[in-house]
C-alpha cells in the first residue's frame, strides 16, 4: 500500500494503523526529518511493522514521476509487481496564490493534480493486483463550490477556501470518472473518505491572519487524526467495501456527495483538462 | 513573423505569474533565469495548460557574457519581440556592513545593469509591426530611502526613474515603459514568513501575485507609468512626496528593526560591523 501525505495528521495515523494491521505500507512524505519521524514513532507502536518511507514534493510532476519510479522499482522487489491501495491524502492549504514549478496554482496541483498523476503513473501496478483500491481523502467542502473553468488557476480570483473547495471538489469528480472510465476494464475501483473536521496541521501550513485564527480556533473542534483515518483504514482493507458501487464515505458508511460532484460533464472535462496538464495526451 | 514576451526571472514567484498572464492571453512566450532546470519545468507546464509556444534559455544576467550569448542566440534565432518584462532582481539580507561588496556588486548588475542592457537591446529586436512594451520590475522601496535596505531601494528607485523618463521619451517611436511597484510579495514559504513578522501592515500590502500580474500586462498595454497595486500601497507611495525623506527613513527604520526582531527569537541583534573587504 503507499499512503501520501504520510508523515503528519490523517496520512500519518492511516500510515501507522495500516501498517500495524499488517499491510507492508510506503509512505510518502516531503522532508527527510519528517519521515524518519514518523517511520521511528510507527516503529513504536507497531514494532513488526513493515513500513518505510519515499521523498516527493508533491507539487512538481517531475518529482511526482520519479517518486512513481521508485514505487515501482520497490513494489517489484517486495510486493511482487502489485499494489493493492493507493491512498491519496496528502493535500494542502494556502493563503496566497502560489504557482508551482510547472506553473501551476499550488492547491489545486497538490491536492488534485499528483493524486490524478501519481493514480496513472501506478496503475500498471494496481491493475496487477487481484481488486485494488484507489482512495483519495476528500472533504465536505467540496460541497456547495464549482469548478472555476473561466480561471481554475484562480489567478486573479484567488481565496484561500475558493482553492481549497474546488481541489476537494475535484478529488470526487476524478474519482468518479476514474470508475467511469478505468474501473470497466481493469479491477481497480476508486473511492473518497471524507474524515470529518479532524484536528491537523493542513490549515496553518500556508496561511496567516483571519484564516489562520479560524482555522487554530475550529481544529479544536475536530477528531483527533486516527479518528479521521478510520475511514481511510476502512475503505483500503474492509472487505465489505470490495465490489461496492458507492464512491463517497464518511464514518466508514456511505455518502451521498454533492449533486455537483457526480455530474458526468463536469467530470470529463476535468479529466481531459488533468491529463493535458500532466502531459498525458495521445 | 512569431512575435515573442520576453520575461527575465521568469521561474521566480512574479515571473510566474506573468508567464501564466501572458500564456492565457495567447502569447508566445521567451523565458531566461539561471536555472535551465526549473525554466525547463515551466516552458512545460504553461505549454501544455495554455497551447502556447515557449522558448527557454538559461543565463545569469548578472554577468556580461551569458547577456551576450543571450542576444547572440536571439540575433541568429531571428527571435523578435512585442514585449519586454525585466522581473530579474534581488536583495540579500542584513544591513550596509553586514553585507560583501560582492552581494551589493550583484544588486547593481542584475537590478540596474542588467535592466537597463536588456531594454536597450529589445529595441533592436522588437516586432515593428505593432507597439512594444517594456514592464520593469520596481518596488514600493522605489519611492523612499530605505535603511538596511540602502542599495536595494536605491536600485529600485533608479528603474523607477528610469522608466518614466524613457516612457516619455520612447512613446512617439510607439514604445511605452511601466514601472511596478509592488510591497512584498507572497511567493515563497519565506516571503510569507517575512510578511508576517511585519504584522497587521505586513498583510494590508500584500496582494496576490496573480492578479499583480494580470493588472500589470493591462496597465503595459495602455501605456501607464506607473503600477503600484493595492490601495494601501498607493497611499504609502504617496508618503514619499509628503514628508521629508529624512523623516521617511527614520520610520522605515524603525518598522524594518522590529520586523527582524520577529523574525529572530533573541531579538534584534546589533549590527556586527566588518572589516572592510579589499577591493
Amino acid at each position: 500500500m503507499v499512503v501520501t501525505g504520510a508523515t503528519s495528521g490523517i496520512g500519518r495515523a492511516a500510515t501507522a494503523a495500516l501498517a500495524a494491521r499488517g499491510a507492508h505500507v510506503l509512505g510518502v512524505g516531503r522532508s527527510l526529518e519528517r519521515c524518519a519521524d514518523a517511520e521511528q514513532a510507527i516503529r513504536e507502536i507497531a514494532p513488526d511493522a513493515t513500513v518505510s518511507f519515499l521523498l516527493a514534493d508533491l507539487a512538481s510532476q517531475g518529482q511526482i514521476r520519479d517518486l512513481a519510479g521508485a514505487i515501482v522499482e520497490h513494489v517489484a522487489d517486495q510486493g511482487g509487481g502489485k499494489l493493492d491501495v493507493l491512498v491519496n491524502n496528502a493535500g494542502t492549504v494556502s493563503s496566497w496564490y502560489t504557482a508551482t514549478e510547472d506553473g501551476y496554482e499550488l492547491t489545486f496541483a497538490v491536492n488534485h493534480l499528483a493524486a490524478f498523476l501519481l493514480t496513472h503513473e501506478l496503475l500498471p501496478l494496481l491493475a496487477a493486483a487481484p481488486a485494488a483500491r484507489v482512495v483519495t481523502v476528500g472533504s465536505a467542502s467540496h460541497r456547495r463550490t464549482r469548478i472555476h473553468w473561466s480561471d481554475i488557476m484562480l489567478r486573479r480570483g484567488y481565496h484561500v477556501l475558493r482553492a481549497y473547495k474546488q481541489s476537494k471538489l475535484a478529488n470526487v469528480l476524478f474519482s468518479a470518472e476514474f470508475n467511469r472510465r478505468v474501473a470497466r476494464t481493469s479491477p481497480v475501483r476508486a473511492y473518497v473518505a471524507d474524515p470529518g473536521l479532524v484536528n491537523t496541521e493542513i490549515g496553518l501550513k500556508g496561511t496567516q491572519g483571519l484564516a489562520r485564527m479560524v482555522w487554530g480556533r475550529r481544529r479544536l473542534d475536530g477528531v483527533a487524526p486516527i479518528d479521521g483515518a478510520k475511514t481511510v483504514v476502512f475503505l483500503a482493507t474492509d472487505s465489505s467495501v470490495e465490489g461496492s458501487e458507492h464512491l463517497y464515505w464518511k464514518d466508514c458508511r456511505p455518502l451521498q456527495p454533492s449533486r455537483y460532484a457526480l455530474r458526468e460533464d463536469e467530470a470529463a472535462r476535468l479529466w481531459e483538462l488533468s491529463a493535458r496538464l500532466c502531459g498525458m495526451e495521445a | 513573423m512569431k512575435s515573442y514576451v520576453l520575461v527575465t526571472g521568469a521561474t521566480g514567484g512574479l515571473g510566474k505569474a506573468f508567464v501564466a498572464e501572458c500564456a492565457s492571453r495567447g502569447w508566445d512566450l521567451c523565458l531566461t533565469d539561471l536555472r535551465e532546470h526549473a525554466l525547463e519545468a515551466l516552458a512545460a507546464g504553461t505549454e501544455r495548460m495554455y497551447n502556447v509556444h515557449v522558448l527557454t534559455r538559461a543565463g545569469d544576467l548578472t554577468d556580461a557574457a551569458s547577456r551576450e550569448a543571450l542576444w547572440r542566440y536571439v540575433h541568429d534565432s531571428g527571435t523578435r519581440f512585442h514585449m519586454l518584462i525585466n522581473v530579474a532582481g534581488t536583495d540579500f539580507e542584513g544591513g550596509f556592513v553586514d553585507r560583501h561588496l560582492e552581494e551589493l556588486r550583484t544588486i547593481l548588475r542584475l537590478n540596474i545593469e542588467g535592466t537597463v542592457e536588456m531594454t536597450h537591446r529589445v529595441l533592436a529586436y522588437r516586432d515593428r509591426t505593432r507597439p512594444l512594451r517594456i514592464i520593469n520590475v520596481s518596488s514600493l522601496a522605489g519611492f523612499y530611502p530605505m535603511p538596511l535596505k540602502a542599495v536595494y531601494a536605491a536600485s529600485k528607485r533608479f528603474l523607477l526613474d528610469f522608466s518614466v523618463a524613457l516612457n516619455q521619451e520612447l512613446r512617439a517611436g510607439d514604445v511605452t515603459v511601466t514601472a511596478l511597484c509592488p510591497a512584498g510579495m507572497p511567493t515563497t514559504p519565506d516571503c510569507v514568513q517575512k510578511i508576517q513578522a511585519q504584522g497587521l501592515m505586513g498583510q494590508m500590502t500584500t496582494m496576490n501575485v496573480g492578479k499583480v500580474a494580470h493588472e500589470t500586462i493591462n496597465a503595459a498595454l495602455a501605456g501607464r507609468s506607473i503600477v503600484v497595486p493595492g490601495w494601501v500601497n498607493q497611499i504609502i507611495s504617496s508618503l514619499g512626496d509628503l514628508l521629508p525623506a529624512p523623516v521617511v527613513a527614520a520610520v522605515i527604520e524603525r518598522r524594518w528593526r522590529r520586523a527582524r526582531a520577529s523574525l529572530t527569537p533573541g531579538g534584534a541583534r546589533p549590527l556586527a560591523v566588518r572589516a572592510p573587504e579589499s577591493v
